[in-house]
């Protein structure tokens, strides 16, 4: 299923400075379509500079970003948005639209004319906010809705972008568990029908269920990349994260029990 | 859901501009009433019917003091309250701040250190004496939007740039205009009027100078409704949607003040008005700016119409600045509104 030889996403050699501050040092990756990697590492190590460099909104100054075959500092930003949806962490700030205009959103990218949106982007539209079970809510204020529908809402919009690759920046952060489950197998979904999924989250273990592959970020540079059972060792967690941890393995799955902060 | 969400707003949208225009033309027409000839409602609209039917010739009195004074002024008031509220929400929208006016960017106390120099040094422009406040206005409100612009672009071009640099140019400007009142005496009593804002001297040699760039440039801001609702995601969330944020933002910022600027040079400085309206609309009609803006514009024109009403026959037959009746009218709502909804309400 994985390696069908599509390369949807290719980085080669990337550095970001912010100011004179190196976050991201040589970073060289393929993602293949379809494929769902998962971003780890500590606070700082580059996750989310990453995620940003690949939606263009951060311009690396050394490096080349290929987004399906086309090089992202090339293209403009309405290009990008065509191929790439990102999913924040949460909404920057509070506003008065409501659930489905926020959705609506996701279509910008698309329409050619001025104001309203097609029939087509409307089904759309609908469409999502049936999969994500917010249909209900969809003439509710954003500001109004619990942070388990918001983060349902931020999905949609994405995936109302109809996007060939989804960037999602802690998918799991204000969920509860079984949330949490239902968005990642969610986001699985996704990538069987061939939408390449980057997460990055600091729940090595849901990551380690999903992904089908692994990059472990530290002051941004790659320190491994892999399928999760081959990456996810006890070694890998002490030099990383600083802490003692077992790693254990039951079949395909592999777990980590954090045990205490090194010293 | 049911019905099409599209479909819905479409028809929210053509409500509010029916019912919008309606209370605008009656408003329009009662203002045609006002003055030291008394008129009925009736005579004030069969006059005016009957002289657009004949192309501008006035046959009797009602008909020259309805054409000639007053309807100029009805059309220029239009024209301001459309343009500084069309202003207004469009920087709420950019800085993402409801507490922002279209005098942010410093071009109101540009145009009135324009007015305030040209009044102390006695400079009139010999071939146009009539437009010389307005001129010296409009490039006062040019040379302190430049400064901003200037100022905000070498510091970053970052949105909280351009509200800083618009702050200090405005500091700088007032400071001067201070000097200019305190100094000038006599000499500048005229430019108190000016300050406050006033439809007074309003006539049809100006009327198209405010009304078409006012309303054209409106136009032009409508149309980007749809980067508008993109905007409110915030810049990052913006781009990812495909949004060109930096070069949008100016462009909008550019086109506001200048909007503001027409309307500020002709009729001096009407305050409150680009705060107070985009808040009435957005709470009327929500943050959709497809619905948002032409609500609005309808909203702007139809309490502008009041205040200038009011002007007018508070005190008869003295006449107030408007700007001081958009403040005193604007003050209690505003503070209404901040008890009211304060805590849940946001851009």
């Amino acid at each position: 299923m994985l390696y069908e030889g599509a390369v949807i996403i290719k980085i080669e050699d990337v550095t970001f400075y912010y100011e004179s501050v190196k976050v991201l040092d040589g970073i060289t990756i393929e993602v293949q379509r379809g494929e769902f990697l998962g971003l780890i590492g500590p606070n700082g190590s580059g996750k989310t500079t990453l995620l940003r460099c690949i939606s263009g909104v951060l311009k690396p100054r050394v490096g080349v970003i290929y987004v399906d075959g086309q090089r992202i500092d090339k293209l403009k930003l309405i290009e990008v948005a065509q191929i790439c949806a990102s999913v924040p962490t949460e909404l920057s700030s509070e506003f008065n639209l409501t659930v489905s205009d926020f959705v609506f959103l996701g279509r910008y990218p698309y329409v050619k004319g001025i104001w309203w949106e097609s029939k087509e982007d409307e089904q759309i539209v609908e469409e999502v906010l049936k999969t994500f079970r917010i249909h209900h809510l969809a003439d509710r204020k954003l500001s109004e809705i619990s942070s388990g529908e918001k983060q349902r809402a931020l999905l949609a919009k994405a995936v109302a972008q109809k996007p060939k690759v989804m960037l999602v920046d802690e998918p799991s952060a204000h969920l509860d568990l079984k949330y949490k489950l239902e968005v990642m197998e969610y986001l699985k979904e996704l990538s069987r029908r061939k939408i390449t999924i980057i997460a990055a989250s600091h729940d090595v273990n849901l990551l380690s269920k999903y992904c089908d592959r692994i990059i472990i970020l530290n002051s941004g540079k790659i320190v491994s990349f892999g399928r999760p059972e081959e990456v996810i060792t006890e070694e890998l967690i002490r030099k990383v994260y600083g802490v003692e941890a077992t790693v254990m393995r039951n079949g395909n799955e592999t777990f980590v029990v954090p045990k205490r902060p090194l010293r | 859901m049911g019905e099409s969400i599209v479909r819905q707003k479409i028809l929210r949208l053509v409500m509010v501009t029916v019912i919008g225009l309606s209370t605008l033309f009656i408003l329009f027409i009662l203002s045609l009433t006002l003055g030291p000839v008394e008129m009925s409602f009736s005579e004030a609209l069969t006059s005016l019917i009957n002289v657009l039917k004949n192309g501008g010739r006035v046959s009797n009195i009602n008909e020259l003091i309805v054409y000639h004074i007053r309807l100029p002024r009805a059309i220029c008031v239009i024209g301001v309250g459309i343009g500084l509220s069309i202003a207004g929400a469009v920087m709420q929208a950019i800085i993402r701040n409801p507490l922002v006016d279209p005098y942010i960017t410093g071009v109101s106390s540009g145009a009135a250190f324009g007015v305030c120099l040209a009044m102390f040094a006695g400079i009139t422009i010999v071939k146009i004496p009539f437009y010389t406040i307005p001129l010296v206005a409009f490039l006062g409100a040019l040379l302190a939007f430049l400064l901003t612009m200037f100022l905000a672009e070498a510091s970053g071009g970052m949105t909280l740039s351009y509200v800083l640099a618009g702050v200090i140019v405005g500091i700088a400007f007032s400071s001067f205009t201070t000097i200019f009142l305190v100094l000038g005496g006599e000499k500048l009593h005229g430019a108190l009027f000016w300050l406050f804002g006033s439809f007074a001297y309003v006539s049809w040699k100006v009327v198209w100078i405010i009304f078409v760039p006012s309303l054209s440039l409106s136009i032009i801001v409508l149309l980007y409704a749809r980067e508008l609702n993109v905007i409110l995601l915030g810049d990052e969330q913006a781009m990812q949607s495909g949004l060109d944020v930096h070069s949008f933002k100016r462009l909008m910022i550019i086109i506001t003040s200048l909007l503001t600027s027409v309307c500020v040079a002709f009729t001096g400085i009407i305050g409150f008005l680009g705060l107070v309206v985009p808040h009435i609309a957005r709470i009327l009609m929500g943050s959709d700016h497809r619905i948002l803006l032409p609500t609005v514009m309808l909203v702007g024109a139809n309490v502008l119409m009041i205040a200038d009403i009011l002007a007018r026959t508070v005190l008869k037959p003295v006449e107030l600045p408007v700007g001081a009746i958009t403040s005193l009218i604007g003050v209690p709502f505003f503070a209404y509104l901040l008890i009211k909804r304060g805590k849940e309400y946001v851009v």
